[in-house]
C-alpha cells in the first residue's frame, strides 16, 4: 500500500520560495521620508495650548528683534500674498513646506533655533499645517493667532489691547445655556441634554467563517 | 495595503474569484498530500500516519510567520483581518464532533470532496452526507442557540487573551509544532514497527 | 529521518526567531504625513451649519455629531443627539467605537472651528474616515440657525431662500418664533398697461 508523506524535495522548494519572498521584501524596504515624531497622546496635549500661538501684537517685535532669527511664513496662494503679506514673509503653501528641500531647510532652521512662525488668512488656515509640522517633531514651529486678516484688523484699529491683539481661539461668543433658556420654551429645555450613545464594536474585517 | 477587500483596493465582488483560486489551491494541497485516503486521516488516532497533523501544522506556522513578516513589512494591515469570534461551548462541542467525524467517516469536510473529486463513492457519501448535516442543524438550530452562543469570548486573538505580542506567539506556536513533529515521528516509528503493510524510513 | 526535515526545521526557527528581534517599525495604519497635510489643506472637510441643520431635521441616519468640548460646556448645551468626545480625551479607547462606524459621517464641532478641526487633524492621523467639521461651529450655529439674520434687501433670491430655511430651522429648534413673521405676503399688482394710446375718436 502506498502511503503518502509531505514530500521533502517539495516542501523544501516551497518553502525556498517562501524565503526568498521574505528576503526580497525585507531589503526592498524603504523607510518613509517622513516620520511622526509625536504620539497623538502627545500631539493632543500640544495642540490643546491656545498659548501656542504668537501674538498680532507680538509679532512685529519678534521680527524686528535681533536676538534669535524668526522666519515668517506665508502659507496662502499667490495671489493672496502678491495682494498683501506682512514685511519680510516668504510664501510657501503648506503643502510645500513638506517638499524634500523644505524639510531639509526646516531641519537647518530646527537646528539653528530659529523660530518659524507661519499665518495664513485666518487663524483655522494655519492651525493645521501647524499641527503637522508639530507632529512631524518641529517643536520650533509656530503660527500667528488669528491670520493674517486679523493681524490687519490690528493694524487698522491701532489699538493696542483691544479684541484683536490677543485673538483667543475657540472662544464662545455667547453663552449658549441663555440662549437656549431664552430661545426654547421652558418644558423643552432639558431634551438636548439627553446622552445619545452608541453601542458598536469595530468590525475586524468582513465575516468568512472557513474550515478544513 | 493588504487585506485587498476592506481596504478597497479590489471590490468585494472579486472574493468569490478569490475563494476559487484558494479553494482550487487548497483542495490540490489536500489531495496532493493523500489527504483524499481515509487511511491517512482515521492513521492519526491509530498513531501510525501524522501527515494529517504535520500537514496543518505546517501550513499554519508558515502563514502565521508569513503573516507578521507581511505586517511588518507593511503589505497587509494585520489589525483588518478578520478574526472568527470564540464561542467557547460550541468550539469545544464542535471540534469533539469533528474529531468524532474524522475517526469514523475517515473524512473531514473538505478532504471527503477532494475525496468525491478522484471518484471514491465513501468520499461522495461523506459529502452528501455533511449536507444532511447541515440542513438538520439549520432546522433544529432553535433549539440548541442559547447552548451555540453560549461564552462568548469575542473577536479574540491568543496574543490579546494572555498579553503577549503576535511574534512571541508566533515564535512559541513553531517551537511547539517542531516538537510536534519530532514527538509524532518517534509515534509512528513505533506503531510502524508491527505494521507489515508499512515501510519506514 | 530525511535530513530535508531537519533543515527545514531549524530554518522555520530562524525565521519565527527573527521575528523577535526585528526592529520596531510601526506607523501603518496613521496615515501619511505628506497626505495628512494634503488633505489639512483641502475645505471639503467643512461643513456649513445650513447642512448640519438640514442633517438634524430631516433626521439623516448617517449623521454622527461629536461635540469637542468639555463635559460641563457640553452639559449647558449641545446640539440635538451630540454625543460628547472632549479633545483631551480624543484617543480614549471608550471613545474610539463613536469614530469608526461604518457608513456614519462624523460631524465635530466646537465652540468655534479651531478645537474640532484639531480633532479631526488627530482623528484622521489615526485613520478614522468620513469625518467633517462644522464650520463655525456653535458661534455660527447661533448667528446663522437660531438668530437668523435677515438679508439686505438687495441680496440674491438664493440668499433670501436660504433665509427662509434658517427661519424654518430656528424655530423647529427653538420651539418658538422668535420674531414675528414678516413675510408679508407681496403680491405684486400689476396692472394692465392700457398699451399705446388707441387712437380713437370720432
Amino acid at each position: 500500500m502506498h502511503v503518502h508523506e509531505l514530500n521533502p524535495k517539495r516542501t523544501v522548494i516551497a518553502m525556498v520560495i517562501f524565503v526568498v519572498v521574505i528576503v526580497v521584501g525585507l531589503l526592498t524596504l524603504t523607510n518613509p521620508r517622513l516620520k511622526y515624531n509625536v504620539e497623538p497622546p502627545q500631539a493632543i496635549t500640544i495642540t490643546t495650548d491656545f498659548s501656542s500661538g504668537v501674538n498680532a501684537k507680538e509679532i512685529d517685535n519678534l521680527l524686528s528683534a535681533s536676538t534669535s532669527p524668526t522666519i515668517l511664513i506665508d502659507i496662502r496662494n499667490h495671489y493672496e500674498f502678491a495682494r498683501g503679506h506682512i514685511a519680510s514673509a516668504i510664501n510657501i503653501s503648506a503643502v510645500e513646506l513638506l517638499n524634500k528641500e523644505n524639510i531639509k531647510w526646516l531641519n537647518e532652521l530646527k537646528e539653528d533655533q530659529a523660530t518659524v512662525i507661519i499665518y495664513g488668512e485666518s487663524h483655522l488656515q494655519a492651525n493645521s499645517p501647524w499641527m503637522v509640522l508639530q507632529q512631524l517633531g518641529f517643536d520650533n514651529v509656530t503660527y500667528l493667532s488669528g491670520g493674517y486678516s486679523n493681524y490687519m484688523q490690528f493694524k487698522n484699529t491701532k489699538g493696542e489691547n483691544n479684541e484683536f491683539a490677543t485673538y483667543e481661539a475657540d472662544k464662545a461668543k455667547y453663552n449658549f445655556a441663555e440662549i437656549a433658556k431664552e430661545t426654547l420654551g421652558s418644558d423643552v429645555t432639558n431634551t438636548s441634554k439627553k446622552k445619545h450613545t452608541i453601542v458598536k464594536r469595530k468590525k475586524k474585517g468582513k465575516a468568512t467563517a472557513g474550515g478544513c | 495595503m493588504g487585506p485587498l477587500i476592506p481596504n478597497e483596493i479590489i471590490t468585494g465582488q472579486w472574493d468569490f474569484v478569490i475563494a476559487l483560486l484558494i479553494g482550487g489551491a487548497f483542495g490540490f494541497v489536500l489531495e496532493a498530500s493523500g489527504f483524499s485516503s481515509s487511511r491517512n486521516i482515521a492513521g492519526v488516532f491509530y498513531g501510525y500516519n501524522f501527515v494529517v497533523l504535520r500537514v496543518f501544522f505546517t501550513g499554519m506556522i508558515v502563514a502565521m510567520v508569513g503573516l507578521l513578516y507581511f505586517s511588518y513589512m507593511g503589505w497587509i494591515n494585520i489589525d483588518l483581518v478578520f478574526v472568527l469570534p470564540t464561542y467557547l461551548n460550541s468550539m469545544l462541542l464542535g471540534g469533539f464532533i469533528m474529531g468524532l467525524g474524522f475517526v469514523i467517516g475517515g473524512f473531514c469536510p473538505g478532504t471527503s470532496y477532494t475525496a468525491a473529486a478522484i471518484g471514491k463513492i465513501d468520499g461522495m457519501v461523506f459529502a452528501g452526507s455533511t449536507l444532511i448535516g447541515i440542513f438538520l442543524f439549520a432546522e433544529f438550530f432553535p433549539l440548541f442557540e442559547g447552548f451555540y452562543y453560549a461564552n462568548n469570548l469575542g473577536n479574540i486573538t491568543i496574543g490579546e487573551m494572555f498579553g503577549l505580542s503576535n511574534e512571541v506567539i508566533a515564535f512559541a506556536f513553531v517551537v511547539i509544532a517542531i516538537v510536534a513533529f519530532y514527538v509524532t515521528w518517534l509515534i509512528e516509528k513505533r506503531v510502524r514497527k508491527n505494521m507489515t503493510e508499512y515501510k519506514f524510513e | 529521518m530525511n535530513k530535508n526535515y531537519l533543515f527545514l526545521a531549524l530554518l522555520m526557527i530562524f525565521l519565527a526567531a527573527g521575528l523577535l528581534f526585528l526592529p520596531e517599525r510601526h506607523n501603518y495604519q496613521q496615515i501619511k504625513p505628506q497626505d495628512l497635510m494634503w488633505e489639512a489643506v483641502q475645505t471639503t472637510r467643512y461643513v456649513t451649519v445650513d447642512q448640519v441643520a438640514n442633517m438634524i431635521i430631516e433626521g439623516d441616519p448617517t449623521l454622527e455629531l461629536v461635540d469637542v468640548r468639555d463635559i460641563d460646556e457640553y452639559e449647558k448645551f449641545s446640539l440635538k443627539n451630540a454625543v460628547n468626545i472632549p479633545f483631551d480625551s480624543l484617543l480614549c479607547p471608550n471613545y474610539q467605537d463613536y469614530l469608526g462606524i461604518e457608513d456614519m459621517n462624523v460631524i465635530f464641532y466646537g465652540n468655534d472651528d479651531i478645537k474640532a478641526d484639531q480633532a479631526w487633524m488627530i482623528a484622521r492621523r489615526m485613520g478614522y474616515q468620513n469625518l467633517y467639521v462644522m464650520n463655525g461651529g456653535l458661534n455660527s450655529w447661533i448667528d446663522c440657525i437660531i438668530k437668523p439674520q435677515r438679508p439686505e434687501e438687495t441680496a440674491s433670491l438664493s440668499e433670501f431662500e436660504n433665509y427662509e430655511f434658517r427661519k424654518g430651522a430656528s424655530i423647529y429648534f427653538t420651539g418658538s418664533k422668535i420674531e414675528t413673521s414678516t413675510n408679508k405676503s407681496s403680491v405684486k399688482v400689476v396692472r394692465r398697461k392700457k398699451g399705446a394710446a388707441v387712437a380713437g375718436g370720432c
